[in-house]
C-alpha cells in the first residue's frame, strides 16, 4: 500500500474503490489477526482450490475429474448474485475461480481483479463451442481469454399446464396476465427481470441503454408489480410456489422447469413468441489465486463431458463442451428445450448485451424503486 | 480509586517536603494506571465503532463514480433522500414495523415474565432458560421456520383448511408486513423477557401485601404498583427491540414480499447490485440519527419514570 499514492488520489478527488476496500481490509485483518498472532495461519481444507459460485454448482457431480486427481472436492463459497460476488471480491475476498455471466463480463474485466486464462492448460478447451468464446468482452484485451464459458441457458416462463390457460401462443404477456393476479412470480435480479421487461416492451437489446428504452421498460415493470405474488432471488422459493399451486407462472431459468418436471409437477418452460432471454456464464480466475494449478483443474473439470452430461440432463442447461451434446439423442434434447445444434438456440433468443457500470447502477436503482412500489 | 485512599497510602512514606510532589506523582500514576486498564476497551470501542462510523460518515458525503468514489464533499446523497419518495417511505415503513413489533413483543412477553416473577417459586432460572430455549437456534432458521408456518401450504393454512374453516389458503399470511411483524416479534422475544423479568422480580412484595391489606383488588394492585414499578423494564425491553429491528433486512427479504421491504433492504442493495456505497452510507447515517433520536426520547422517559417511581 503506497501512502503517497493514496494521498495523491485523495487530493485529485478520486480514489479507486479497490484501493479503499483494500485499506479497509488491511486495517480489519490487522485488528482481527492481532490476537491470533501466535496461532498458525489456518490452512484451507486439504489446500484445495476455492470455487466462488451460485448454490447448486457446489455438488460432487460437477467435479468428478477434479476429485479423481486430488482426492477431494474443491472448497466452495456461495453467492446469491454475481454483483454481490463482485462486491465481496472488491472488498478483498480472494478466491481461485469465480462464476460470472456474460452480461457482467466487461465490467468484471475492468475491475482488474482477474487474470487472463491460459487456454493451453485446459485439456477440454478444444471442444468448447467457439461462438461462446467470442462473447462481447471476452476479447477485451488483445486476444486474451478472460472467461472460460461453461453453462448457458434461457430465462423464460415456467408455468403450470394444469392451472394456467394459455391464450393463443406462449408469450411474455403470460407474466402480465391479470386473470392470474397475485399468482405470478419473478426473479428479483435486474439482470433477468429488467431484460425480460425489455423483450415484453419490444425494446431491441442494442437499444436497451437509451433513456427512451428505460422509460418504456420501467412502465411495463410498474404494470407487472401489482400482479406478482413476490420477487425472489431464490429459485427454490419459485419452484416450491409453482409446485404447491401458490403461483401458476413465474419467470425462471431452465433448471426450475427441469427440476419440477423430474418431480412430476405438470409444468412447461415456455418458448415465448417474442423470444426468451439467453445468457452464458463461465469461469474467471482471480488475479491473486492462491492455488493457480488447481484453479485450472476446477475449470477443466467443469468443462468436461461428465459435467456437461449432468448439466444437460439434471438442470436442463446448455453446456459449453460440444461433445456433451453427443451423449443425448435429438428427442431428449428437444424435451429439455435444447437442440443438438446449440447455436440455433443461442441465435433464437435475445442475447444480453453487456452494459456500463453507470447503466447497471441506474437500472438497479430504478428497478429497486419499482419493486418497492414507486 | 478515591483521593482519600491515595493520601492514606502515601502519607506514611512521604516526608513533609516531598509529600506534595510524591502525592501528585502517585496520583498521576494511579490515573495512568486507570487509563491503562481502560485502554483495551477504549481501543476496542474506537476500532469497532468509532472508526467504522467515521468512515461511513465521510463516505456519505462522497459520490459513486464507476468503480471508484468521487471524494469531493457534497450533500447530494442527503438531498436525494428528501427528493425521491422511496427513501422516506421505506424509512417510515421501517419505523412503523418496528414500532408494531415493539408493542406486540412487550405485550406478549409481559405476562410470561410476570408469571415467572410472581407465580413460580421453584426453579425460576429453569423457567427463564426454557423460555429462551427457542433462541438458541440461528436467527435465519427461525425466520425460515416462520416461512413454513405462514406459507401457502403451511401449518396455519393446512390446519384451517383441515378444520373446514377456509376453502382456499389465506394469502395475506406470507409476503406481507404482518408476516414481518409476527416473525420479528418472535425472533426478538428473548430480549424483552429478560429485562421485564428482572424489573418485575425486583418489586418489593410487601408493597403488594400492604395494598391488599388496605383493600386494593388485584386489578388496582397491578395498575397502581406492579405496572409503574416495572416500567423501567418495559422501557429497556422496548429499546432493546426497537433499535435492532428497525435495520433488520433478513426477515423482510424472506417474508416481506413486494410491500414488506424495509430500509435495511435498500441499504443492502445500495452496497450490492446498485453499487452506490455513498448513498448506502448516507441512508445508514440517516437511519442511525432516527434511531438515536427515538432512543433518546426513550431514555429521557426512563429517567423521568425512575424519578417518579423512587
Amino acid at each position: 500500500m503506497d501512502i503517497k499514492d493514496q494521498l495523491g488520489s485523495m487530493r485529485a478527488g478520486e480514489i479507486s474503490r479497490r484501493t479503499f476496500t483494500r485499506n479497509l481490509l488491511a486495517a480489519g485483518v490487522g485488528i482481527t489477526a492481532a490476537p491470533l498472532a501466535t496461532r498458525k495461519a489456518m490452512a484451507a481444507a486439504g489446500d484445495q482450490a476455492t470455487f466462488f459460485t451460485w448454490g447448486g454448482y457446489d455438488i460432487p457431480e460437477l467435479f468428478v475429474p477434479y476429485k479423481e486427481k486430488n482426492g477431494e472436492l474443491p472448497n466452495f463459497s456461495i453467492f446469491g448474485g454475481s454483483e454481490e460476488a463482485l462486491t465481496k471480491m472488491r472488498g478483498g475476498f480472494v478466491v481461485d475461480v469465480s462464476h460470472p455471466c456474460n452480461s457482467g463480463l466487461p465490467r468484471w474485466v475492468q475491475s482488474g481483479l482477474f487474470q487472463p486464462i491460459d487456454t493451453s492448460r485446459l485439456t477440454n478447451w478444444g471442444d468448447v463451442m467457439p461462438e461462446l468464446v467470442s462473447l462481447p468482452g471476452n476479447d477485451a484485451d488483445a486476444g486474451n481469454v478472460w472467461l472460460a464459458p461453461f453453462d448457458w441457458g434461457q430465462t423464460s416462463i415456467t408455468y403450470r399446464t394444469d392451472l394456467f390457460e394459455v391464450e393463443g401462443e406462449e408469450s411474455w404477456d403470460m407474466l402480465w396476465d391479470e386473470r392470474y393476479s397475485g399468482r405470478l412470480g419473478s426473479l428479483a435480479s435486474g439482470g433477468d427481470a429488467w431484460w425480460c421487461g425489455a423483450i415484453k416492451a419490444g425494446v431491441p437489446m442494442d437499444q436497451i441503454h437509451t433513456d427512451e428504452a428505460f422509460e418504456k421498460i420501467a412502465a411495463v415493470m410498474r404494470e407487472q408489480r401489482p400482479l406478482l405474488r413476490t420477487y425472489t432471488d431464490d429459485t427454490t422459493t419459485l419452484e416450491q410456489a409453482l409446485a404447491s399451486g401458490e403461483m401458476v407462472a413465474a419467470m425462471t431459468w431452465n433448471s426450475s422447469a427441469t427440476v419440477l418436471k423430474a418431480e412430476g409437477v405438470p409444468v412447461k418452460f415456455a418458448s415465448p413468441k417474442e423470444g426468451a432471454l439467453t445468457w452464458v456464464c463461465g469461469l474467471m480466475i482471480h488475479k491473486d489465486a492462491p492455488n493457480i494449478d488447481k484453479a485450472y483443474e476446477v475449470i477443466d473439470s467443469l468443462l468436461s463431458v461428465d459435467s456437461g452430461k449432468f448439466m444437460i440432463n439434471d438442470y436442463g442447461y446448455g453446456h459449453s463442451n460440444n461433445k456433451s451434446f453427443e451423449q443425448f439423442d435429438a428427442e431428449t434434447l428437444a424435451g429439455l428445450g435444447l437442440s443438438d445444434t446449440p447455436a440455433d438456440i443461442l441465435g433464437a433468443g435475445h442475447f444480453q448485451v453487456p452494459q456500463t457500470q453507470e447503466w447497471e447502477t441506474k437500472m438497479n436503482t430504478v428497478f429497486e424503486e419499482i419493486k418497492a412500489g414507486f | 480509586m478515591s483521593d482519600q485512599t491515595l493520601q492514606t497510602r502515601s502519607a506514611p512514606v512521604a516526608t513533609p517536603a516531598t509529600a506534595g510532589r510524591f502525592g501528585r506523582l502517585m496520583q498521576r500514576s494511579e490515573a495512568s494506571r486507570g487509563y491503562a486498564l481502560l485502554a483495551p476497551s477504549l481501543i476496542f470501542l474506537g476500532v469497532v465503532i468509532l472508526v467504522p462510523f467515521g468512515i461511513l460518515l465521510v463516505m456519505s458525503f462522497w459520490t459513486a463514480s464507476g468503480f471508484g468514489f468521487d471524494t469531493n464533499f457534497t450533500t447530494a446523497n442527503y438531498q436525494k433522500f428528501f427528493e425521491r419518495p422511496i427513501y422516506t417511505a421505506l424509512l417510515n415503513r421501517s419505523l412503523f414495523i418496528s414500532g408494531m413489533v415493539t408493542v406486540f413483543t412487550v405485550l406478549l412477553c409481559y405476562p410470561m415474565a410476570y408469571y415467572v416473577a410472581f407465580h413460580v417459586h421453584r426453579h425460576k432460572m429453569l423457567w427463564i432458560v426454557l423460555m429462551t430455549l427457542p433462541f438458541w437456534t440461528s436467527y435465519l432458521l427461525r425466520v425460515f421456520a416462520w416461512k413454513v408456518v405462514l406459507g401457502y401450504e403451511g401449518v396455519i393454512n393446512s390446519a384451517l383448511m383441515n378444520m373446514g374453516l377456509i376453502e382456499a389458503p389465506l394469502e395475506f399470511l406470507l409476503y406481507s408486513q404482518q408476516a414481518v411483524i409476527i416473525t420479528l416479534a418472535h425472533a426478538w422475544a428473548a430480549f424483552a423477557i429478560l429485562p421485564l423479568y428482572v424489573s418485575l422480580e425486583k418489586i418489593d412484595k410487601s408493597l403488594l401485601e400492604a395494598a391488599t391489606d388496605l383493600g386494593d383488588g388485584p386489578v388496582r394492585r397491578f395498575f397502581r404498583i406492579t405496572l409503574p414499578l416495572s416500567l423501567p423494564g418495559v422501557i429497556s425491553a422496548s429499546l432493546l427491540i426497537f433499535i435492532p429491528t428497525t435495520g433488520d433486512y433478513i426477515t423482510p427479504a424472506l417474508l416481506g414480499g413486494p410491500d414488506g421491504a424495509m430500509i435495511g433492504n435498500l441499504i443492502q442493495k445500495q452496497f450490492g447490485p446498485i453499487n452506490n456505497w455513498p448513498m448506502g452510507a448516507a441512508l445508514s447515517i440517516i437511519l442511525m440519527l432516527c434511531i438515536a433520536t427515538i432512543s433518546l426520547v426513550f431514555i429521557l422517559l426512563t429517567l423521568f419514570v425512575r424519578k417518579r417511581v423512587s
